[in-house]
């Protein structure tokens, strides 16, 4: 079946960028239609409780987002949920899906606010079942209520940790430790220091963990896991004076089910790439970003815009902001109205707050080294099952980019697109060539934007007319 | 590392890899510049069947030979997952089964084992074709290779000869001086040659272009799909048998990889072939998209829950008559192997073997007139 849409603009993504954009732009009475994947709005920062009676149904967060989900919708604004767009062609057709059914969308102007995702990190027996990003934990706990496993170990590094364990601990589960690379926290003190308004949202999320008494540990990262049929155990070794496990030092921990480990996120770039927007490499926000003006969300493709994390991983407080900015910007390019006023006042205090989220990525780097050290018989791409040896093989032959390496291994060429290794992937090649990131590109998104299956495709399409 | 060989190949596709690699084994000094990845334009996009089927009458004899090149190298070096599969075209109405049985006449004259299949027959040799069909020209011996895989065994075979590979290199322009050229000349360095050879895709005109010589070598826009792994359903390759012949007249493929995944493509004859620019990769074209869907479900029904998982373009390089140019071209030392149209990587072997012979003087084993790199009158300037 197919069903079809025609609007002034479709925004892709329902979380605090999507939500903000959509919201400004309906306000200026344009017909708006925001998508996205997750059968509830909220996206990450938002997210929404699948369950009325979950534990997590009156969290401060849960109810904010209902106040921003409600301001949308009072504005006018259509949600198309547990809607995912596979394709998106300019003029502008989105292709889309729900289940079996194809959804297509006519509009003016595309705001993609699409996120970002768990950036993973090999590790030997990253692949067992029981581990999982904390991204897919908090999920998983946030959603359904449900703890990853009964005794988990969560580690990595930022300050994302720290909401994930919240949500694991609030949902019945029991974290053996929590790990972080950093050395320790002081760091971010007069970071902190110089964003008073931080304060209470840095208590609130240390509290519960504190609270629990849960053992936190510093400047060690997971060297391997091991287990038959899931995770049992967890080695760990500390970071030396170079930032290097010390394996002489490491130490086991025993009697997991589930283990987390995340070292921050990175935007998802798929519907912007597809749209031919420029992408622009920034370490500190997670890697390849699209790129947009400061002051209006505008990307190098006329009629596209982007908001949030997309643009780099900064946090909700900057990712509404900029939605807002996006949102008002799209519909005066439709009316063709000045808005910069408007934008001017909301750019400054985005500019704000992206100083403190990019204080804190810088501060919480994922440790670099690990990868290239990784033995030769570590998986990299789980799809296509390659190792770090087979990846290295090819290195040694010439090929010194990532596209390189994917043609001879197939590494990033499986279901996931690269999704899940492309971190891992870049990080090896880059430590093995001594090339930058940048200069070893990225594996390109192209349509489809995810799998789909093939009679959605030809639904969808029948009867196009070029 | 010295910046002067013998021969200089410039490009690393499967031509510009299979060259390297015939002229290394014949005791030559070569260094291969590739601008980007070995593989990464044309070749690396490649469904990679290695047939002869349905091609082009006059080019027998050098498809065949190219053919039998292929099975050899996967005897001697192997590891590119050579697939000995054969090759189906789906004939749909009266006029292509006319001209299926005309192809089939002349390969069997020439010696090929190709022969014509009704539905039920279809059915045993290609069980998941349940479309309605009319009838199947069968062509046993052809086969595939990974693409990517079959660039490196080239490559490697180069360098075990002592040939040179210099990736990420660019060359700008060529070098000449008094009618013989000299060398090339990349964006920070110069690298000197007696011999030049461009193998350098739709990007051979340009390079052409820097002596003021006009190629008649155009980009075309090719596209192809893939589906995620799923459990073996298409054993063969599956082609369209089209009464136009040629790509322009459109044409289908399909098969499955060794790993699983559904490649496919159609292209109808109204279709969206369109000429482009190399350098900037766009996305698929929705029409594209529509008819190749439409056709893989159209002949087999059962995959419609399989999910398509990626899609790409790229730039062939065509000439005005669907063949390749190779030999000499212009000044003294200079050589093109460039202008596939389609099945440059059937090809890829027996060129290698012409240049081969052209380059140290020796007659050439199939007749070279077909290929002459001036057949279009692209005489340069007389001011240079
Ligand atoms: C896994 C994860 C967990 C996070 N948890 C926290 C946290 O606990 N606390 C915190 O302060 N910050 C958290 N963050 C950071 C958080 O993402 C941002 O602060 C904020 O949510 C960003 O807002 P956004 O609107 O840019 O993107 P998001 O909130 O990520 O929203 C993007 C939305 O786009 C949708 N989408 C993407 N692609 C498609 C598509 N093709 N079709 C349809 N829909 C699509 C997604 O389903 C998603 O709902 C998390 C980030 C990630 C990646
Ligand atoms: C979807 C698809 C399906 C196909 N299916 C088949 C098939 O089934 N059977 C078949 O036989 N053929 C098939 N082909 C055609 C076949 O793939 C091509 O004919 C063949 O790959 C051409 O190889 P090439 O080496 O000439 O070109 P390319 O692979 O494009 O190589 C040219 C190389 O030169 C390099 N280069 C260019 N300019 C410069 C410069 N200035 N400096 C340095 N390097 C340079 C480029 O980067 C490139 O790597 C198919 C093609 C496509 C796209």
């Amino acid at each position: 079946m197919k069903r079809h849409y025609a609007c002034d603009i479709v925004v892709v993504g329902a979380g605090p960028a999507g939500l903000s954009a959509a919201q400004a732009a309906a306000e200026k009475n344009l017909d708006v239609v925001v998508v996205d994947a997750n059968s509830h709005p909220g996206g990450q920062y938002y997210m929404q409780p699948l369950g009325a009676g979950s534990v997590f149904a009156r969290s401060a967060q849960v109810m904010r987002g209902k106040t921003r989900i409600r301001g949308a919708t009072a504005a006018g604004v259509k949600m198309l949920l547990a809607t995912e767009v596979w394709g998106a062609v300019p003029g502008f057709v989105l292709h889309a899906r729900d289940a079996d059914d194809a959804v297509c969308i006519e509009s003016k102007v595309v705001i993609a606010a699409t996120g970002a995702h768990d950036r993973v990190q090999a590790f030997p027996g990253w692949t067992l079942p029981g581990v999982m990003t904390p991204g897919a934990a908090q999920r998983l706990a946030k959603t359904s209520s449900v703890p990853p496993g009964r005794r988990t170990v969560l580690a990595g590094s930022g300050p994302f940790l720290l909401p994930v364990a919240g949500a694991i601990l609030k949902a019945g589960g029991t974290l053996v430790e929590v790990v972080e690379a950093q050395s320790s926290l002081l760091s971010t003190l007069p970071l902190l220091a110089a964003h008073p308004n931080k304060w209470l949202e840095t208590m609130r999320l240390l509290f519960p963990v504190l609270a629990a008494r849960t053992r936190l540990r510093f400047g060690e990262v997971v060297v391997a896991a091991s287990g038959e049929k899931r995770v049992r155990e967890v080695e760990l070794a500390p970071l030396d004076a170079e930032g290097q496990p010390d394996f002489a030092r490491r130490r086991v921990v025993p009697d997991i089910d589930s283990l987390l480990v995340g070292f921050g996120f990175q935007p998802q770039i798929e519907l912007t790439a597809v749209l031919g927007c420029r992408h622009h490499f920034d370490e500190e926000a997670g890697g390849w970003c699209c790129t947009v003006e400061k002051d209006c969300g505008a990307t190098d493709t006329s009629g596209v815009f982007a908001a949030g994390e997309v643009c780099g991983v900064n946090g909700a407080v900057p990712a509404a902001l900029s939605g807002r900015i996006a949102g008002l910007a799209a519909a005066g390019h439709i009316l063709d109205e000045e808005t910069a006023f408007e934008r001017r006042t909301l750019a400054r205090s985005l500019q704000r707050a992206r100083r403190f989220a990019r204080g804190l990525n810088r501060r919480f780097m994922p440790p670099a080294g690990l990868i290239g050290r990784l033995p030769d018989e570590t998986v990299i791409c789980r799809c296509e099952d390659v190792t770090a040896g087979e990846i290295r093989e090819t290195i040694t032959e010439g090929m010194d980019t990532i596209h390189g390496v994917k043609l001879w291994t197939r590494a990033g060429m499986g279901p996931c697109q690269a999704r899940t290794c492309g971190w891992s992937l870049a990080r090896l090649v880059a430590e093995e060539t001594g090339n930058s990131m940048e200069a070893i590109g990225f594996s390109r998104p192209r349509m489809p934007l995810r799998p789909v299956p093939l009679n959605v495709v030809r639904d969808s399409l029948q009867q196009v007319e070029e | 590392m010295s910046r002067t060989a013998e021969v200089i190949v410039v490009g690393a596709g499967v031509v510009g890899s299979a060259i390297g690699a015939e002229l290394a084994v014949l005791g030559h000094d070569v260094m291969i510049v590739e601008q980007g990845m070995p593989g990464a334009a044309v070749s690396g996009a490649s469904l990679a069947c290695i047939g002869s089927h349905m091609v082009d009458m006059e080019e027998l004899p050098l498809l065949a030979w190219a053919c039998e090149a292929w099975r050899t190298l996967d005897e001697e070096v192997g590891g590119f997952e050579h697939n000995p599969c054969g090759q189906l075209r789906f004939i749909l109405n009266e006029e292509d089964l006319a001209t299926a049985r005309a192809w089939i006449d002349v390969e069997r004259n020439a010696g090929l084992d190709v022969t014509l299949l009704d539905p039920a027959e279809v059915l045993e040799v290609e069980p998941s074709l349940t479309g309605p069909i009319m009838a199947a020209s069968w062509s046993k011996d052809d086969a595939v290779v990974n693409p990517f895989l079959a660039v490196r065994a080239f490559l490697n075979r180069a360098r075990d000869c002592g040939a040179r590979l210099e990736t990420r290199c660019r060359v700008d322009s060529l070098i000449e001086r008094e009618g013989k050229i000299t060398g090339v000349r990349c964006a920070t360095t110069d690298m000197s040659a007696e011999h030049i050879v461009l193998a350098s895709g739709p990007w051979t005109a340009r390079l052409a272009a820097s002596l003021g010589m006009n190629l008649p070598v155009r980009p075309r826009k090719a596209q192809c799909l893939a589906t995620v792994r799923i459990p073996p359903s298409i054993r063969r390759v599956v082609g369209a048998c089209e009464s136009d012949g040629g790509v322009e007249a459109g044409y289908t493929q399909i098969q499955q990889s060794r790993n699983g995944q559904v490649l496919f493509n159609t292209v109808l004859a109204d279709g969206c072939v369109s000429d482009g620019a190399p350098d900037r990769i766009p996305e698929v074209d929705t029409a594209f998209v529509r008819d190749s869907v439409e056709m893989l479900l159209f002949l087999f029904p059962d995959l419609w829950s399989a999910h398509l998982l990626r899609s790409w373009v790229r730039f062939e390089a065509v000439t005005p008559d669907s063949r390749f140019l190779i030999g000499p071209l212009g000044p003294e030392g200079l050589w093109v192997a460039a202008g596939d149209c389609g099945t440059g990587f059937t090809r890829a072997p027996a060129i290698a073997r012409l240049i081969g012979q052209m380059l140290g003087g020796e007659h050439p084993a199939f007749d070279t007139t077909l290929y002459e790199p001036d057949r279009f009158s692209c005489e340069r300037p007389a001011s240079t």
